[in-house]
């Protein structure tokens, strides 16, 4: 839920008085044009920023959550959170689920490799990686390890139209259990949502 | 969760890219190695002065430290993984983590630029095991200041700079201690120098003040 959000970068006001209450499972679209904050508002959801007015409150199974712990339960991916380029796609799952205290073994980052198509390229560096590989693993690092929540910014961005298939398949299956977030311009994802959040505009759906 | 496997986690992961890398190994071993030659070539060894090699000897560690040890906060916001290492990581385990891995670099560059300083120098310590206590001591303490300051200014601009200057007054009562064990070490023989006791309250102190200001310094 939020409340009287507000967020300002630099000068500019990027969010102001914006309220939410949403609740899993499902899918939320975000939509706006570039500019309205579409992005600000996942970083204050997932704790990442702090708004200058208002708050998120979060609560999972009844019990309210501090913004930390709220975190430990976000799976998150975005042009903004790059992964370590010197790792191998299967180190940075490995690192993601460890960070977080989760067991992993090598049998897990295997299955959400070939989830996202990038069976056999497991061992090798993120470097070697394409724009389209490297969104693949952001997806697969968001989805991994059964979060609460499920933030994507732009999901479709760099992937064939295979990826896009596998990207709305992923997430209608996440949708299944948890909220998933959509922050979107694309007008197919945007259609994803059983509900839809305008930015900078009036309140759809 | 648990922050100890979050910060061996994260120190895993450093110490993964680092030795790939090598980028602050590199950084840190040139700048100790040109500097150590420069000064042995221009002004030969001066073994019978103790407290200009003591000087002399943490005055590289600790430039060739601002240098290295700096960089842990910076490529995660260069590199855009800042974000992605702060959803999973509490700042508590980030700093730990980070913490440790500096104290391991600068321990690596030690290993490499005391025995070839003991060689450039023509210096030999009355009691090896007090310069070690010494050593080992202004480490920890050094590392974890430089670290604080370093995620302090993560994300500023100018950051090397900045670190070397702000990081000075943190560090001047380490270096103070370490240069006085040092002397002591090369001219009295005996297992403890005085001075440790003082590094290991510094040491204490610094990380101390870390764990206590971690989710101040980094979670913003």
């Amino acid at each position: 839920m939020g409340e009287d959000l507000g967020v300002r970068l630099g000068r500019r006001t990027v969010l102001a008085g914006l309220a939410f209450d949403w609740s899993g499972p499902g899918i939320v679209a975000v939509t706006g044009p570039n500019g309205a904050g579409k992005t600000t508002l996942l970083k204050v959801i997932a704790a990442l920023l702090r708004p200058g007015r208002g708050a998120v409150r979060w609560e999972d199974g009844g019990r309210a959550l501090a913004g930390r712990d709220a975190r430990a339960r976000i799976g998150f991916a975005a042009p903004e959170l790059g992964l370590w380029e010197d790792l191998s796609g299967l180190e940075n799952l490995a690192f993601l689920a460890r960070a977080r205290g989760r067991a992993w073994g090598a049998g897990d980052g295997q299955r959400w490799l070939e989830r996202v198509g990038l069976q056999g390229r497991g061992d090798e560096r993120v470097q070697a990686y394409s724009s389209g590989m490297k969104q693949r693993l952001k997806l697969a690092c968001a989805l991994a390890g059964g979060p609460r929540l499920v933030l994507l910014d732009e999901p479709g961005s760099n992937l064939d139209a295979e990826g896009r298939g596998m990207t709305e398949a992923l997430v209608g299956e996440a949708a299944r259990e948890t909220l998933v977030v959509v922050a979107t311009n694309d007008a197919t994802e945007a259609g994803w949502g059983t509900s839809c959040l305008e930015l900078g505009g009036v309140a759809g759906r | 969760m648990s922050t100890w496997t979050a910060a061996r986690a994260v120190f895993a992961k450093d110490v993964t890219t680092e030795l790939r890398s090598r980028y602050a190994l590199s950084a840190t071993a040139v700048f100790a190695l040109a500097s150590l030659a420069v000064v042995s070539y221009a002004v030969g060894p001066f073994g019978g002065r103790p407290e200009l090699l003591a000087a002399f000897l943490w005055t590289v560690l600790l430039y060739a430290a601002s240098a290295g040890l700096a960089q842990a906060f910076l490529r995660e916001v260069e590199r855009r993984t800042w974000l992605t290492l702060r959803l999973v990581a509490s700042p508590g385990a980030i700093l730990l983590g980070k913490g440790a891995v500096n104290l391991v670099l600068l321990l690596a560059t030690e290993a490499l630029v005391v025995p070839l300083f003991l060689a450039l120098f023509g210096a030999s310590f009355r009691s090896l095991p007090g310069f070690v206590a010494v050593l080992l001591l202004a480490s920890v303490g050094l590392s974890a200041a430089i670290t604080i300051v370093s995620a302090l200014l993560a994300q500023a601009r100018a950051h090397g700079a900045l670190v070397s200057a702000l990081a000075f007054p943190l560090v001047v009562p380490v270096l103070m201690a370490a240069v006085a064990g040092t002397r002591r070490a090369l001219v009295e023989p005996g297992v403890a120098p005085p001075e440790l006791k003082v590094l290991a309250a510094y040491a204490g102190v610094v990380i101390g003040m870390g764990i206590v200001l971690a989710e101040h310094v980094l979670d913003d």
